[in-house]
Formats: C-alpha cells, sequence, structure tokens
C-alpha cells in the first residue's frame, strides 16, 4: 500500500462505516487515478471534499452530537489540565484557577466549549429522536438507546461540575482540614481525566446508535443487461438538441 | 441547476462514464472551469442517483477494486435538456439586445432644451 493510499483510506474514515462498505473501494480508485505521479498526499481540496462529503452523508445527528461530545471532552479535559498546575485558593475562589497564565485564545475557547456543551444537548436530543424516530419495527427501542446517552452527558456535565470545583466544596464537606493542600499534586482532579475519557466512550456509542442510514441507502443495482447498453445510451438521443 | 451538476449531467451524453472519466469529461466540457473533487463528484452522484437522473449501468473489478459506470436516465437527459433550454433563452435575451446596441445603442427620448 502506497502513502497515499494509506492516507486516502484514513481520509475516507469520513464517511460512516455502512457507507464505506460499499463506496469506498470505488472512491479510493477514483482518488488515486486523480491524483498525479509521485504524489504523496491527497490534494487540499480533495481532502477538504471528503471531509464536506462525510459530515453530510453522517448527517446534522451526527453532527451536533459530536460537537456536544467535543465541547464535553475539551471542557473536562482543561478542568484536569488546570489542577495539575499550582493554583491557590483565590484563583479557586475567583474560578479562574490555571487561566491567569494560559493565553486570552485557550480562555476564550474554553468558555466556547463550555457554552457549547450545556447548549447542545437539548438540540442534540431532538434531532436525535427525528432521525431514529422513522425505523420500524424497532424505533422505540433505538429512541430508547438515544435517551440514554443523552442523559450520561448530562449525569457527566453534573459530575464534572461536582468534582471540577472539588476545592472549593471542601470546606462544606467537611473543613478545609480535610482537603488535601491546594497545589500540589494531590489536588490534580482525576476524576475530570475520567470524565474527559467516558465523553468518548459517549461520543462512540453515539456513532454506533447511528450508525446505520437516515433512509435506506444502497448503491443501486446495475438493472440493465450489457447488450442493452448501445440502444440505450443516450438515452432521448433523437430529440436531445442542446 | 448547479453548474457542476450540469456538466456532470452533460458528460453522460456520449454513454456511461465511471468516476475519473467524468471528472475528467466535466473539465473538459466546461474548458477546465468545473474541476470535481472526488468527494464532490460521489456527494453528486449520489443525489442524482436518488432523483433518478442517473443510474449505475457497469461494475467491474480494477486492480482490485470496485469501478462502477454511471449513465444518464431518461428523466436526467430531459432536465438537462429543460436546463440547456433555460440557460439558451437567457443568452438569447442578453445577445438580442446586444446586437441593438452595437447597431445604434438603445433610443432614448430627449426633452426639448
Amino acid at each position: 500500500m502506497t502513502p497515499l493510499e494509506r492516507r486516502c483510506r484514513w481520509l475516507l474514515r469520513a464517511y460512516p462505516a455502512w457507507y464505506r462498505r460499499d463506496r469506498a473501494g470505488e472512491m479510493l480508485g477514483t482518488l488515486l487515478e486523480a491524483s498525479g505521479p509521485g504524489q504523496s498526499w491527497p490534494s487540499l481540496r480533495d481532502a477538504r471534499a471528503l471531509v464536506t462529503g462525510g459530515l453530510r452523508v453522517r448527517g446534522w445527528t451526527w453532527s451536533l452530537s459530536m460537537l456536544w461530545v467535543v465541547a464535553g471532552t475539551v471542557g473536562t479535559g482543561y478542568t484536569f489540565y488546570i489542577t495539575t498546575k499550582p493554583y491557590t485558593w483565590a484563583d479557586v475562589g475567583i474560578g479562574i484557577e490555571g487561566w491567569s497564565t494560559d493565553p486570552v485564545a485557550v480562555q476564550i475557547a474554553v468558555v466556547l466549549a463550555t457554552a457549547a456543551s450545556l447548549a447542545l444537548p437539548l438540540p442534540a436530543l431532538i434531532v436525535g429522536f427525528i432521525r431514529l424516530r422513522g425505523w420500524r419495527p424497532r424505533s422505540w427501542l433505538r429512541i430508547a438507546a438515544w435517551a440514554g446517552p443523552w442523559i450520561a452527558g448530562f449525569a457527566l456535565i453534573y459530575q464534572a461540575t461536582v468534582w471540577g470545583n472539588y476545592p472549593a466544596n471542601c470546606p462544606a464537606i467537611g473543613g478545609p482540614e480535610n482537603c488535601p493542600a491546594i497545589g500540589s499534586p494531590a489536588v490534580v482532579s482525576w476524576g475530570e481525566l475520567g470524565i474527559c475519557a467516558a465523553w468518548l466512550v459517549l461520543g462512540a456509542v453515539m456513532t454506533w446508535i447511528l450508525a446505520v442510514p437516515a433512509h435506506p441507502w444502497k448503491v443501486p443495482g446495475t438493472s440493465s443487461r450489457p447488450g442493452d447498453e448501445a440502444s440505450r445510451w443516450p438515452p432521448g438521443a433523437g430529440d436531445l438538441q442542446i | 441547476m448547479r453548474e457542476p451538476t450540469y456538466f456532470v449531467l452533460a458528460s453522460l451524453l456520449d454513454g456511461p462514464l465511471h468516476g475519473y472519466a467524468i471528472i475528467q469529461r466535466t473539465a473538459e466540457l466546461s474548458g477546465g472551469r468545473v474541476r470535481l473533487a472526488t468527494g464532490t463528484l460521489y456527494t453528486a452522484l449520489d443525489r442524482l442517483t436518488a432523483e433518478g437522473h442517473v443510474e449505475l449501468v457497469r461494475e467491474e473489478i480494477v486492480n482490485g477494486r470496485v469501478r462502477r459506470s454511471y449513465g444518464l436516465t431518461p428523466p436526467g437527459a430531459g432536465a438537462l435538456r429543460a436546463e440547456a433550454a433555460r440557460m439558451a433563452e437567457a443568452a438569447r435575451l442578453v445577445t438580442n439586445r446586444s446586437r441593438g446596441l452595437k447597431a445604434g445603442g438603445p433610443t432614448r427620448k430627449t426633452s426639448p432644451a
């Protein structure tokens, strides 16, 4: 397998598995034929079109759900990261522990991710129900399966909030003497790292639930006999005046 | 109908073509203006197949990979013809007026001084 083929195969993973089963071989052949001699990377134009095409096939429900998962992963991942840095009770009190040393762009990204993780669950739930409702006879099972990860996502947001504020909550649950020393490795929020990993698992589960086409889809079968082609092509040739 | 769709359908006028041949033919017919990326081509083919404008006519194995050839259906040819007629009519509207412009320009009423 050439490096170009390997990279093209990797890019084709933008499409869902059910689509790749029918189309990946054919698309790969076209990609390789369309590439120039000695080319070892797919062109930027091809890469962009494959990613866009893959997102289009996966649909809005998957894209919105993954946006939610990414937002949750970034938010909890960052909370874990900042607890690995020295900070003080004053930092915890104003809720910006560690942020002061990070670039503004990072702070903005984290704020946006946190806002998205709170704003996206409802749209994701609704579009998921709309997307899965048409499946029969197991549609109710699928709808219930969709509600499961959604509730799990909320549980992760809640738990991340509790654990994210752990040092701040300390006095309320037993006084500062029961808390680990601020700024020491003992207060690294490993729980947040666990939640971050749980978000990724949630993303995989959601992808699995949505791993069927929204509508029955299949590369259309060959309907003609080879011998018929000469007489059929182009269709309407007699009256086609362009 | 968008320009890439028009040229994809037009590329199939002479007979069924496979993916790469459609890309080449489309670029040729459009004078290099429409250069389809592979992802864009298959998105268009999926849509055109679902609409019944294009159909799969042949499947073969080349270098261990499936290669499919697609052809124009009668409704696809009809849609292409209708689009061509619409564009010809739109072009005629401008070219006829341009001729008038060359002949002496549009007549304009002038008010007496």
